[in-house]
């Protein structure tokens, strides 16, 4: 708090100093309120108040620029509700360093682009759907319910880039840095489900006289546990595509649970391990629009594609919550998407992706039968070999784009899913006030299901500067 | 946001490309006496798209202001060059960034065709996501990012869209703009046409356009809705800029007046500089990813 307050300070005070085409300062307050409407007993879950400011130097025209972006926020939220207080020290105010959310110089001569510094880079064509977008680690403390820029974390990194013809581009990521991917702990709304299943176990055996120990296992702080990513962006006739590359640490662990000693019942002792592994990602995506006259015409066609070499996939009983073993799979993820216009001015865009483990079941490892399921990291349920994902948006204007509505419909094949409709309404300018709607439903064990006493409304007011 | 960006695209576009093939790039063509209606039209639209230049930088406003008279404003940095490319089939390449602050960020980039039944390419940076996404191309009769503009009025209308009869040649009475109060065009000398759609039915029946004899530039048109009935009107100021010992005529203010809601568009041009040796690599997906805010 006290480095954001002495960065916001400065930039304040410089701005008058330099207030000429060198430094461009930018920022906005903004107010976050949300209410959890399942039996219309209108908890508040959020009254998030969030200040952000964000200044450009350029020390050398466009060809040497510094960049950076402060945000503070706090969640009054988890003062007024005692439900919500256990998670109060995670959920009420901003952690560590993530007040920094870009600090960068940017340098841009001919061929040769370089970012270095804080940063976040997003890869792919899909929205809202996380394939090749995983060169940062994500906050789910929300679930995916933010901006993707809000849910991306931050990391210090290398990014070159090098233009060797016109409309290719060679990226190469170099990114020492290591931040796990968060989420919400025990007491927010959007905890998930595998966390309170482990939490609730954990109680239970403490409550026994059992002992748990708790590893962690994070990556070394060596050269080698360094990420690398490569990109390579070229046009095809019509078609954008890109080839990606990225080798280093998953972002994410969950725990994997032993029994060290005793038969499981009381005095037992339990050993929990959660380690980062390394996996790599091979990935393409495309986008083609349809220009020429013809059926197609106006259709936006995008795509992506992974294969997640290597991925920690979790092993164990998913009845009771246990993962029992770490397996490193060879899964794909892939998906396509179309956009168009319909009618006059409703947007249409869907997509469809699956999910696609390696395996059904893990059977070489000599666990019992019961304990061999992959298990959806959110839940610790089963989870799909195939995982069919759908989304459906549809987006339009009035008042001369005053007012914006928009639904967008996420569901799997198994009747699990989340709509989200909105609308967004530009009181003034600079003024803008979103009201919405979060309806979550399905299997408790499936992702989106999980929350489905969760449903919320919600409203936005963004006052930019 | 999508349609956000695509009117101020249009708004680059304004000095951008339509179709006149016959007529060639990086000149200035301007009416000549015993010229027929089509060859008038021709160079409308090549003036309306400023295809006589190589390159473009400007700055721009918007107002938004309903009936009411409550002014929306949004701010624009762009930038055009022209390529006229015929191996590539490419006419000319925008960049629109977004500098008032709701918006700031907000970036665009289109490649217009020289095919006239090609739609644009378009990619737009969208800061929610820090990415870039390709965005399909609006329909022809939508609402140009909510201003009082079509999206063909701006971007899409070629010349072969329509057919055109000369009604008559007068000295304009003068069109006083609401934005600045001036008086402007009066007794311009100038060419009354009457544009009808080839597409039928259509959202207009016909337009009834304004020419310049001095310029080329179509100055002022009256829209009228499938029963004759007039619902819009569309004022462009142009004031000529000389470079390099040329004239350019460029359009400086826009005011569109939807007759049925009072809603209008204003549509301000600034630090307009012209050929300033952009270089085409500007115009690539790599200039959004570079995008800051």
């Amino acid at each position: 708090m006290r480095s954001f307050l002495a960065i916001l300070i400065a930039l304040l005070l410089v701005s008058p100093v330099y207030a000429n085409d060198k430094l461009t300062l930018s920022g906005y307050l903004k107010n976050e309120t949300s209410l959890r409407i399942n039996h219309l007993n209108g908890d508040l879950t959020k009254e998030k108040n969030i200040v952000e400011l964000s200044g450009e130097y350029k020390i050398k025209g466009d060809e040497l620029v510094f960049f950076t972006r402060a945000r503070y926020w706090y969640d009054a939220a988890y003062d007024a509700r005692a439900k919500l207080d256990p998670a109060q020290h995670y959920m009420g105010h901003v952690q560590r360093t993530d007040w920094l959310r870009d600090c960068y110089l940017d340098y841009n001569k001919d061929a040769w682009f370089l970012r270095l510094g804080k940063q976040q880079v997003a890869w792919g064509q899909a929205d809202g759907i996380a394939i090749l977008d995983r060169v940062n680690p994500v906050d789910l403390s929300e679930y995916w319910l933010p901006d993707l820029q809000d849910i991306r974390i931050p990391l210090w990194m290398a990014n070159i880039n090098y233009t060797p013809k016109l409309n290719s581009n060679l990226q190469f990521l170099f990114i020492p840095d290591f931040e796990q991917s968060t989420s919400a702990p025990i007491g927010a709304p959007f905890t998930f489900y595998s966390y309170t299943r482990y939490d609730n176990w954990r109680k239970a055996q403490l409550a026994m006289g059992s002992t748990v120990d708790e590893n962690i296992y994070f990556p070394g702080k060596k050269l080698e546990n360094s990420t690398f990513g490569l990109q390579w962006s070229d046009r095809i006739g019509d078609m954008d595509y890109t080839l990606n590359y990225l080798y280093g640490f998953y972002y994410s662990a969950r725990n994997t649970t032993i029994l060290a000693a005793g038969s499981g019942g009381p005095l037992s002792s339990w050993k929990v391990d959660r380690a980062f592994k390394r996996y790599q990602m091979y990935g393409a995506s495309f986008n083609k629009s349809f220009t020429n006259s013809g059926p197609m015409q106006g259709i936006t066609l995008r795509g992506d594609f992974a294969l997640y070499k290597d991925e920690p996939t979790y092993i164990g009983d998913p009845t009771i919550a246990s993962a029992k073993r770490i397996a490193r799979w060879d899964n794909v993820f892939w998906l396509i998407g179309a956009d168009r216009y319909i009618f006059t001015k409703y947007m249409l865009s869907m997509q469809f992706s699956q999910y696609i483990l390696e395996h059904a079941k893990e059977k070489s490892k000599g666990l019992p039968a019961a304990q061999q399921y992959p298990m959806n990291a959110y839940t610790y349920g089963y989870a799909d070999q195939v995982e069919n994902i759908f989304t459906i948006k549809l987006s339009t204007q009035f008042m001369n784009e005053r007012l914006r509505p928009e639904v967008l419909w996420s569901f799997t094949d198994d009747n699990n899913g989340r709509l989200s409709p909105k609308v967004n309404f530009e009181i003034m300018d600079n003024l803008v006030l979103t009201l919405g709607i979060h309806y979550f439903y399905g299997n408790l064990y499936d992702s989106n299901g999980q929350f489905r006493d969760e449903n919320q409304f919600y409203t936005n007011l963004k006052f930019s500067f | 946001m999508k349609k956000l960006f695509l009117l101020f695209l249009g708004l680059a576009l304004i000095s951008g490309y339509a179709l006149a093939e016959e007529l060639e790039y990086f000149q200035v063509h301007t009416p000549q006496a015993g010229m027929n209606v089509d060859e008038v039209m021709q160079i409308e639209n090549f003036v309306k798209y400023t295809k006589f230049c190589h390159d473009t930088k400007m700055s721009g406003k918007a107002y938004f202001i309903d009936k009411s008279g409550f002014v929306r404003e949004k701010e624009t940095a762009r930038m055009r060059i022209t390529l006229g490319r015929k191996s590539d089939d490419m006419a000319y390449k925008d960049i629109v960034m977004f500098t008032s602050p709701q918006v700031k960020g907000l970036a665009a980039l289109t490649w217009t065709y020289m095919d006239p039944k090609r739609q644009n390419d378009s990619w737009l940076w969208i800061p929610s996501l820090r990415k870039i996404r390709k965005i399909s191309a609006a329909n022809n009769d939508d609402s140009f990012m909510g201003s009082d503009f079509s999206v063909e009025d701006i971007t899409t209308r070629r010349f072969e869209d329509e057919t055109y009869t000369l009604l008559k040649e007068e000295n304009f009475p003068g069109y006083t703009c609401e934005f600045d109060k001036q008086t402007y065009y009066k007794d311009a000398p100038s060419y009354v046409i009457e544009c009808r759609p080839k597409k039928s039915p259509w959202y207009y029946s016909k337009r009834i356009l304004w020419v310049d004899k001095n310029t080329g530039g179509g100055f002022y048109e009256e829209k009228y809705d499938p029963k004759d009935k007039m619902f819009m009107t569309i004022f462009k100021k142009f004031e000529i800029f000389k470079v390099n010992g040329k004239d350019y005529p460029t359009q400086v203010i826009l005011e569109g007046k939807d007759l049925r809601t009072g809603h209008r568009t204003v549509i301000v041009n600034d630090n307009i500089k012209f050929d300033q040796g952009l270089s085409e690599e500007l115009f690539s997906e790599r200039t959004l990813m570079q995008t800051r805010w």
